[in-house]
């Protein structure tokens, strides 16, 4: 009997265990929603602390979907760094010329640092030692970053004796040639203006209209190839910035057979003039580039690395320096991150700026953009049809765009007066804007 | 009928099908129409709610324009006041929303600024015809801060007259001030897009991507890839007539509702757009719970669906394998039932031929004893009846021992005795028995033996015997007198070197077997019926029992027959063979080293050579005649074998010639060959039965090397009575009592026997020693048996306790029952019914071995 009650209790036991289990499982369920009551009676969740703002006034180019902009990417990856290491929102204030009517936006930026629009600002070099020599720009020399940056750029930014910009890159110009067109007429790349009118001339007794594609902005770094490759590869740098700074030399001498030869280019047809005074840069000579119709344009580094400009060719391209008595010559003007001195979020912006130009993020800015890094810490190999630039840059031979040591602006004006150029004045209407210029600023 | 369920199962199925996909097709619609219904109501919604959010915005960026304007036409009011306006813009300071105030003195084009530059209306454009308040708002331009701004203008009034016009330039970062910091998570793009220039005058705080378009609309649209004509027109024709404008575009691959909102009567519009899924946050979770149900409720209905299957499945498997188990049940009982019918019937059969077979001898028995009463006067008649008596006992006796025998194997009672043999032995056994037995149906036997190359094997040598006769009594007892008979020793091809393969074949041309009769041959209680072999009796087990005994050897039993043509059986066994290295010495004692055999069979001259091998001795052959006598005159020969049958007596006359000094002639030959006598008369002569075995000549020399006298003195022995013995005897059956005393006397001995084992026993007690010269014990017997007091008295504290012969006389008549009797200490074995010439034969060899 009770072994036989037993088998009973056994047969029962897994079903007796499975409604405890459902059981079981029911109470939780039942616990769980009853948990969803609120405690709390105001719904309202604890709104976070107010946010840091860091205002950043920055050129953006037209926006096309179907490409990725590598130097703007990087640059994101570093304003990334810097909101994630201080918590920081980084604002993107941004202008952009419609056409060649609007202000420009160096204008732009001029009148927004002045009026202390915004806190951390992406800057020209005449814009830099426009503002710099106003005193709108804070000194960066105390920046843990600043240690890091190569002579060059202390050199090319220090205005007063204060650092006030520093740059992500080192920006370097260089001529893009379409290899394949120079070696289809059995062309050698040119080294000298000679040799690069020659150039042209054969572009053009074979069919090619405008062998030199141009625009509003650029032109001007032909000029400073010609007129400085002996200032800055001379071994007498100094002497001759000081007897330009004291006006004893005259930029209109190192200035003139720049302009000489470009008028020759205008002359000659190389360059379409009136096109170029109202284009932009690379929208409108870039496509006849990459079609394969101009052999020759003149851009920055990192356009041989952006998508949106000539980082993808269906031709071998390379990337030279500009024509002069001393062979290829890259021009580097530099531009560079400035802060405010009167801004609103002046500090968060110097911190800002202090870890986008950090080793750690200057590091992932050239490996992103395969640039030249202001930091004598970070170096990345280049592009292929950049080592030609590269090769010269490393000898050390190169002339400066801009330089926070001379007393007259060079990148900004010089640009300035080319359009003067383009626009039909003479070289000696324009050598004549250096004088009164270079007088202006000796007082 | 199969046919019918399976058509009867095909709509089944085809409506359980059918079923399902009709529950998939409701639930898809169900599932699709709420699904359908939710999507409209959450896209309403998310309008309503989209339009909602820019109203607000809108709302308060009309609200911030009113302000200026009201403060414009305040400090309007104050300027006109003043004694002084161009002292009172002066003035006044430029604050966060105001970024420049102007006058301009009416008649006058040029004015002035509270920056206290000079100002004039030439840069500003209100051709657009925009108000507030009804006051002109130009078109946005970049001020002098490098920031979007616009201007509003108002009269300055005295006395109802106009003085001059005021000019108030506001930014629209002022603007952004008042605006939330993003909406909807962030996720939204916004900017202020000035209408007439569409220029992007203001991305808000918080609001829009970098890649979104941040130029003009233009730029817009080529970044978010809203290239559609009709997209486009009625966005043109929106911000022409000022009106809102909201559509569905996908931004970058994710579903966007894109806006153009009037602010101000449309001189400026709210551009931008936000992604569904950042309004419908909320719908999309319930989206996502809706499809985490429905899946859900799929997976559980799949989930029951694939548990039924499993158990279907099961059960149907579970139901195949009893219906599987029930008809191998039934298969199984109804094989049983159909062997236990044919059983039965044999049985029966076999107990009816029994019956028949044991009651047709007892008849005879009792009829002639019936007889012999009767004619007990007449000696003649009493020799006939007890000649016939004892012929049916001993039929009566073979019956019973076949039984016995099947009943033995089939109870897997039988064990091999296994012990070395001679395969001479046997042949020469089989030959005495079974020739006799042809002879008298004047039936021709022919016995041959090749390829075997050991004779000495091990096995059970009364069982392998039992098998040859078995097989031959059948082939002498189903062929028809005249007849011929072969049996044939073939060595096959060894598989093992220690095993001799050896191929038995009898063949007859006798009757024969029907195909239906060889199938059940070698069932027990079977027997050929016909009307030939009715007339042959047998107990039918004689097959039965051969082809158990076989087989218990690891052998194999095949037959071949044709009706009317005759038989062939066919065993084959594999037994172990034994070395003998005494064999050299034999003949290296008795001088022989060279045999010459004279045969012209080149089967049996091989078989000769094969067989000799072993023994040191060098045979040479010889074909002729002649061949053979120059061999022997070249020397050297001992022995000397001749085929009688091939050459006869002329050759052995021939040969004896020329046969050297001390060498034997031996003459092979079939059993009982005629005229071998004659050629017998010289003294080293002798006989080899056929086929040739190296024992049967070991034997035949011994014999002739042994002393002349000592087989003579054999002889008689054999034949002699048990004159003068007296013996103890157990025995409880008074009858087998009665005939075992009658038979010793007749034989001119006395017996005294005992009831049982333990009177035997006391009875040798109290014996004198001598007193008996034997004790012939039954086995079975009450108060003590045979083998209990054959080991009482050989533990007897007296002389001739161990040495006196104790001979087992026992109806158990198994080879295990004789070595059961050994075993407890009994000299011999002798089976009842008394064979009384066996008995004799035993008793003496008892006590010749005893002396």
């Amino acid at each position: 009997m009770y072994q036989r009650k037993g088998i009973v209790m056994r047969k029962h036991a897994p079903a007796q265990r499975w409604t405890a289990a459902c059981l079981a499982a029911l109470a939780v369920l039942l616990a769980a929603c009853a948990n969803q009551g609120d405690d709390v009676k105001n719904l309202i969740p604890e709104r976070e602390r107010e946010e840091r703002v860091v205002n950043l006034f920055s050129p953006m180019e037209k926006t096309d979907p179907d490409a990725e902009n590598i130097a703007r990417t990087a640059s994101d990856l570093t304003v990334a760094m810097a909101e994630d290491a201080l918590g920081i929102n980084v604002a993107y204030k941004t202008y952009t010329a419609e056409n060649y009517q609007d202000k420009t936006y160096d204008e732009v930026a001029l009148d927004r640092a002045r009026s202390n629009m915004d806190d951390l600002y992406l800057l020209n070099p005449d814009t830099i030692l426009t503002l710099g020599a106003e005193g709108k720009l804070m000194d960066l020399s105390g920046l843990d970053s600043a240690k890091n940056l190569r002579e060059i750029i202390w050199t090319a930014n220090t205005v007063d004796g204060k650092l006030v910009a520093i740059p992500q890159e080192v920006v370097a110009y260089g001529l893009f040639v379409n290899k394949d067109l120079f070696d289809q007429y059995g062309l050698a790349l040119p080294e000298t203006p000679e040799e690069f009118l020659e150039c042209c001339r054969v572009f053009k007794e074979n069919g090619i209209e405008t062998p030199v594609g141009a625009n509003r902005w650029w032109l001007e770094t032909f000029v400073f190839a010609q007129a400085y490759a002996d200032l800055y590869n001379g071994g007498n740098t100094e002497a001759e910035i000081a007897a330009l700074n004291s006006g004893a030399a005259r930029y209109s001498d190192y200035m003139r057979p720049g302009f000489e030869f470009l008028q020759t280019l205008i002359d000659c047809g190389y360059i379409d003039a009136e096109k170029a005074a109202v284009s932009e840069a690379i929208e409108a000579e870039g496509p006849d580039f990459l079609a394969g119709k101009t052999p020759i344009v003149m851009a920055y580094w990192g356009a041989a690395n952006t998508e949106t400009a000539y980082g993808k060719t269906d031709f071998e391209m390379q990337v030279i320096g500009f024509p002069s008595s001393r062979g290829q010559m890259p021009v580097m003007p530099m531009t560079g991150l400035a802060v405010g001195a009167n801004a609103e979020h002046a500090e968060d912006a110097a911190k800002t700026l202090d870890v986008m130009v950090s080793d750690e993020a200057l590091q992932l800015y050239a490996e992103t953009n395969r640039v030249i890094s202001p930091s004598r810490n970070v170096s990345v190999d280049c592009v292929p049809a950049l080592r030609p630039l590269n090769d010269r840059i490393e000898e050390g031979v190169y002339v400066l765009g801009s330089n926070a040591g001379m007393k007259v602006e060079q990148w900004g004006n010089t640009c300035l007066i080319v359009r003067e150029l383009l626009n039909g004045a003479t070289v000696d209407a324009c050598m004549a804007s250096f004088d009164r210029l270079q007088d202006a600023a000796l007082g | 009928m199969k046919g019918k369920q399976n058509s009867r199962n095909k709509p089944k199925g085809f409506s359980l099908l059918f079923s399902i996909v009709l529950f998939f097709c409701i639930l898809g619609t169900v599932v699709y129409t709420v699904s359908r219904k939710i999507t409209r109501e959450m896209s309403s919604a998310a309008i309503q709610n989209l339009s909602e959010s820019l109203d607000l915005i809108q709302y308060t960026i009309e609200a911030i324009l009113r302000n200026e304007a009201e403060f414009l036409t305040l400090t309007a009011q104050e300027v006109a006041k003043a004694d002084d306006p161009e002292e009172y813009i002066l003035a006044c300071e430029r604050n966060q929303t105001m970024s420049k105030l102007s006058l301009i003195l009416s008649g006058e084009s040029v004015g002035l600024s509270n920056t206290g530059e000079v100002f004039t209306e030439e840069n500003l454009d209100f051709s657009a015809g925009g108000t507030i308040n009804g006051l002109p708002i130009s078109q946005s331009y970049l001020n002098y801060m490098g920031t979007w701004s616009y201007t509003v203008k108002c009269p300055v009034m005295r006395n109802d007259q106009e003085i001059g016009t005021l000019y108030a330039e506001y930014i629209y970062d002022a603007i952004d001030r008042s605006l939330p910091a993003g909406f909807y998570n962030k996720q939204a793009t916004l900017y202020i897009m000035d209408a007439e220039s569409q220029r992007f005058v203001l991305k808000p705080k918080g609001m829009g991507q970098r890649s979104a378009g941040h130029l003009n609309l233009a730029d817009f649209y080529r970044a978010n890839n809203i290239q559609d004509p009709d997209i486009q027109a009625e966005v043109a024709a929106c911000l022409e007539t000022g009106r809102d404008i909201l559509f569905y575009h996908d931004i970058r691959e994710v579903r966007a509702l894109n806006y153009m909102w009037s602010v101000n009567d449309g001189t400026i519009f709210l551009a931008g757009y936000v992604p569904v899924e950042a309004i419908q946050q909320e719908g999309e979770t319930v989206k996502q719970n809706i499809f985490f149900v429905v899946i859900s409720m799929l997976a559980a209905f799949f989930l029951s669906i694939v548990l039924y299957y499993l158990s279907w499945r099961q059960q149907d498997k579970l139901r195949r394998e009893r219906e599987a188990e029930r008809k191998l049940h039934s298969q199984q009982l109804a094989e049983a039932l159909r062997a236990a019918q044919i059983a039965s019937e044999s049985k029966t059969t076999f107990l009816s031929n029994m019956s028949h077979d044991i009651r047709t001898p007892m008849n005879a028995v009792l009829g002639f004893t019936t007889l012999l009463a009767k004619d007990a006067g007449n000696p003649a008649k009493v020799r006939e009846y007890t000649k016939k008596i004892t012929a049916s006992g001993q039929h009566l006796l073979s019956l019973i021992n076949d039984i016995l025998d099947v009943s033995k194997i089939e109870s897997g009672k039988v064990v091999l005795n296994l012990e070395r043999f001679a395969l001479n032995d046997v042949i020469s056994s089989v030959d005495a028995i079974i020739q006799p037995m042809a002879k008298a149906k004047g039936q021709t036997f022919h016995l041959e033996a090749t390829g075997i190359r050991h004779e000495y094997l091990v096995g059970d040598e009364t069982r392998i015997n039992q098998i040859l006769i078995n097989l031959l009594s059948n082939a002498v007892k189903y062929t028809p007198e005249g007849g011929h008979i072969w049996f044939r020793l073939i060595g096959l091809k060894q598989r093992s070197s220690q095993y001799e393969h050896i191929r038995i074949e009898v063949e007859d041309d006798g009757y024969g077997m029907t195909p239906e009769y060889l199938e059940t041959i070698f069932d027990a209680f079977t027997r050929a019926e016909n009307s030939t072999t009715n007339k042959v009796q047998g107990t039918g087990l004689g097959m039965a029992i051969t082809k158990s005994i076989v087989e218990l050897m690891g052998g194999t039993i095949e037959v071949f027959s044709e009706i009317n043509r005759g038989s062939l059986f066919r065993v084959e066994l594999e037994l172990r063979t034994l070395e003998e290295p005494a064999d050299l010495q034999f003949w290296r004692e008795r001088g022989i080293s060279r045999l010459l055999a004279l045969d012209a069979d080149p089967e049996s001259r091989e078989n000769i050579r094969e067989l000799m091998a072993d023994t040191g001795v060098q045979v040479d052959t010889a074909v002729t005649v002649e061949e053979a006598a120059d061999l022997l005159r070249a020397g050297g020969y001992h022995l000397v074998v001749v085929d009688w049958e091939a050459y006869g007596l002329p050759a052995v006359t021939a040969l004896r010639g020329t046969l050297p000094e001390g060498a034997v002639l031996l003459l092979l030959s079939e059993f009982d060959a005629d005229g071998v006598e004659e050629a017998l008369v010289d003294g080293r002569t002798g006989v080899l039965t056929k086929p040739f075995f190296v024992s049967a000549l070991r034997q035949e020399i011994e014999e002739m090397h042994a002393e002349p006298g000592s087989a003579q003195s054999a002889e008689p022995e054999e034949s002699g009575s048990l004159q003068g013995l007296r013996f103890l005897a157990a025995e409880d059956n008074a009858i087998n009592a009665e005939i075992l005393e009658e038979l010793l006397e007749l034989e001119g001995a006395s017996c005294e026997v005992m009831e049982n084992g333990r009177l035997a026993v006391e009875r040798f007690r109290r014996a004198e020693a001598g007193e008996f010269d034997a004790i012939l014990m039954d086995v079975q017997m009450p108060v003590m048996n045979g083998h209990e007091a054959a080991r009482a008295i050989r533990s007897m504290e007296r002389a001739d306790a161990g040495r006196i012969p104790i001979i087992a006389m026992t109806a158990n008549a198994f080879a295990e029952d004789e070595k059961a009797a050994l075993d407890a200490g009994m000299n011999a074995h002798v089976a009842k019914p008394l064979d009384m010439e066996l008995l004799k034969k035993v008793i003496k060899q008892c006590i010749r071995g005893r002396e």
